[in-house]
C-alpha cells in the first residue's frame, strides 16, 4: 500500500516532471516569481500565464522530524522516517522526506540535493539525500 | 478602565458548561453537547428555550450541528448563527461572532460549543481513524488516494499527517534559530508539560488529576515524533464545553460576576494558515505582530495587565511559542523565560491554570475559556489571586481577552 498524491490540474504538471526525475517548480510567465505549491495566479503580480521551470533540486533543511511513532498504518513499516522542510537554492520551499542517511545526521541548515523514489508504476516522489 | 473599547461594554460571557472529561465517555458527541450546553445555560440563568443564536467550529471538527440542537433543546428559532474554521484557531472567532452578533443585535442569547468524541470518531493523533481517513482503502493492495486540499497532498505522501508531527517541526526550527541545545529544548519543553501537569493534579475535573509527572518520567517517554515526547502532546478524549454570551447588561442582570469580552480576534495572511504546512518568510512567526497589537489595542490593555493566560497547547512546545507571539516574552527568549520564571502559580504569569490540553483535556481551546471565566470570577482550582484580566490564545492569533 503507498499513500500517494491526488491530482488536479494544478498540481499533475508538478508529479508528472517528478515522475520523470525532474524537480519543478510553478513559475510565472510575468513577473517570474516561483511559487510552491502552485497557485491559480501569481499572488506577486496577479499575472495567469504560469509555467513550470526546472530547478537544481539542490537546497538545505530548514527544519525536520523523527519520527518515531505512526499515526498511519501505512507508515508503520518505516519508523523512524525523517521529514523534512527543505528550502530549494531557488527559494521556495519543500515538504519532503530525507533518505540516504542515518536520522541522527540530519541538522537545520544541512545541504541536500533531491533523489527519486518511484511509489508505485504511476507516481514517484522526490525526497532529499546529504549532498555530499 | 476606560478606553476598553469595542466590545466591553457590550458583551459578556454569563455562563460556562462543561461534561466530565475522559479518554472514553459513553454518550455521543450530540448527547455530550446538549448537556454542556444545558449545563452553560443553567449556569447563566437563562431558559435554553430563549436561545437565539450559537456559534460553533466548521464541521468535521464540530461534529454536532446547530440543526441538531435546535431540535434536541426545543428552540424556538435562531435568529444567528455561525462557524469558524480551523479548529483551535476557531477559539477567538467563535468568541469574536457570538459577541460581534450580541452588539449588532442579530441575537441576545448566543451559546458557543464544542463537542468531542474522539473514542468513537477519528482521533486527531491518528490520521488512519475517523471519518473517510482512510481515503477508503482498507486492503493492503490498494493505494490510498490524498486529495488535494490546503495542501495535504504535497505532504501525506512522506508520512507528514498529524498536528503533533508539524508542531515537531516548528520546535525543531525554534530551537536551531535560537540555539538550543536538545537538553535546553528538554529542559524547556519538560517544565511546561510538568507545570501543567502540577495544575491539573489540583483540578477535580482534569482528566490527569491522580496522574504526577515527574522529570524522571518525563524524560524516559517514548520519542513521538522528536523532538516531541509523549508529554509533550495533548490528550485525545470525549467530552464538550458550552458558554453563554449575551450583552454585558442582560449579563449584569442575570449575575453578579459576569466576564466582560474586551477583544476577539482572527487572523489570516498567506502562508500563514493555521496549520499550515506550507509557510514563507520565517516559519516561527506564526502570525503577524499587528494581529496581537490589535488584540490588545481593542481591550485597552497592555502585557502588563495580563494577570493570567491560557494559551492552547496541542503540544507544550505551543505555550512556548505562543508566550513570545503574545508578547510575554521577547523573540527567542520565551525558552529562558519558561527555565527562569516559569509559568506556574507564583511566576509573573501563570499559563494554563486548569492542566491545558497536555492535562486537563483536549477540548479544542474551549476549555481554556472556561477556565479564564473561572480565573476571573476567583472559583477557579488553582486560583490567581485577583485575577482581573485573562487571555485565551491559540498560536496562530486566534484569541480573546476577557475581564471580570
Amino acid at each position: 500500500m503507498a499513500v500517494v498524491p491526488g491530482m488536479t490540474e494544478l498540481t499533475a504538471p508538478y508529479w508528472q516532471a517528478a515522475s520523470e526525475g525532474r524537480l519543478v517548480v510553478q513559475e510565472c510567465g510575468s513577473c517570474g516569481r516561483l511559487t510552491h505549491p502552485p497557485l491559480p495566479a501569481c499572488p506577486r503580480c496577479h499575472g495567469r500565464d504560469l509555467g513550470w521551470r526546472a530547478v537544481s533540486g539542490t537546497g538545505t533543511v530548514y527544519s525536520y522530524t523523527i519520527v518515531r511513532h505512526p499515526t498511519h498504518f501505512a507508515f508503520a513499516g518505516q519508523i523512524p522516517y525523517t521529514i523534512a522542510l527543505v528550502e530549494l537554492t531557488e527559494g521556495p520551499w519543500l515538504i519532503s522526506a530525507i533518505t540516504g542517511c542515518e536520522p541522527a545526521e540530519v541538522h537545520a541548515g544541512m545541504p541536500v540535493r533531491a533523489t527519486f523514489r518511484q511509489l508505485t508504476d504511476a507516481v514517484t516522489l522526490p525526497y532529499f539525500e546529504p549532498a555530499r | 478602565m476606560t478606553g476598553r473599547a469595542v466590545l466591553r461594554n457590550t458583551a459578556a460571557i454569563a455562563g460556562i458548561g462543561q461534561t466530565a472529561y475522559a479518554k472514553a465517555l459513553e454518550p455521543t458527541a450530540w448527547e455530550l453537547a446538549v448537556e454542556a450546553v444545558l449545563a452553560a445555560c443553567a449556569d447563566a440563568g437563562v431558559d435554553v428555550a430563549d436561545v437565539d443564536g450559537m456559534c460553533r467550529f466548521t464541521a468535521p471538527f464540530e461534529t454536532v450541528s446547530e440543526a441538531m440542537l435546535v431540535r434536541a433543546l426545543g428552540i424556538r428559532e435562531l435568529s444567528f448563527f455561525a462557524q469558524a474554521p480551523h479548529g483551535g484557531e476557531a477559539l477567538g472567532a467563535v468568541v469574536a461572532h457570538a459577541a460581534a452578533a450580541v452588539s449588532a443585535g442579530l441575537a441576545n442569547v448566543v451559546v458557543v460549543y464544542r463537542a468531542l468524541s474522539q473514542s468513537k470518531g477519528g482521533r486527531f493523533g491518528r490520521a488512519d481513524r475517523g471519518d473517510g481517513a482512510d481515503r477508503g482503502a482498507t486492503d493492503p493492495d490498494t493505494d490510498i488516494v490524498v486529495p488535494e486540499q490546503d495542501n495535504l497532498s504535497f505532504a501525506w505522501p512522506y508520512g507528514l499527517m498529524s498536528p503533533g508531527q508539524l508542531f515537531a517541526l516548528w520546535a525543531r526550527r525554534y530551537a536551531a534559530v535560537h540555539g538550543l541545545t536538545d537538553e535546553d529544548l528538554t529542559r524547556t519543553l519538560g517544565t511546561i508539560a510538568i507545570t501543567q501537569r502540577q495544575y491539573a493534579n489540583r483540578n477535580p475535573a482534569a482528566m490527569m488529576r491522580d496522574r504526577k509527572l515527574d522529570w524522571d518520567t518525563y524524560r524516559g517517554a517514548r520519542m513521538i515524533s522528536e523532538p516531541l515526547r509523549l508529554f509533550d502532546l495533548c490528550l485525545e478524549n470525549d467530552g464538550a464545553c458550552a458558554f453563554v454570551i449575551t450583552s454585558a447588561q442582560t449579563a449584569r442582570a442575570l449575575r453578579d460576576d459576569p466576564v466582560y469580552v474586551l477583544s476577539a480576534t482572527q487572523t489570516l495572511s498567506p502562508y500563514r494558515e493555521p496549520m499550515g504546512i506550507y509557510t514563507g518568510g520565517e516559519m516561527l512567526e506564526l502570525f503577524p505582530p499587528a494581529a496581537a497589537d490589535r488584540l490588545f489595542g481593542q481591550a485597552g490593555v497592555t502585557r502588563q495587565d495580563i494577570d493570567v493566560a491560557e494559551l492552547y497547547d496541542a503540544t507544550s512546545y505551543m505555550t512556548l511559542r505562543s508566550l513570545e507571539s503574545y508578547g510575554f516574552a521577547a523573540g527567542g527568549a520565551g525558552w529562558r523565560y519558561v527555565l527562569e520564571q516559569g509559568t506556574g502559580p507564583d511566576s509573573p504569569l501563570p499559563v494554563n491554570t486548569h492542566g491545558g490540553h497536555l492535562s486537563e483535556a483536549y477540548l479544542h481551546g474551549m476549555n481554556g475559556i472556561l477556565e479564564a471565566v473561572r480565573q476571573l470570577r476567583g472559583t477557579a482550582s488553582s486560583q490567581v489571586a485577583g485575577a482581573e484580566v485573562a487571555l485565551v490564545g491559540a498560536p496562530a492569533g486566534s484569541a480573546t481577552i476577557l475581564a471580570r
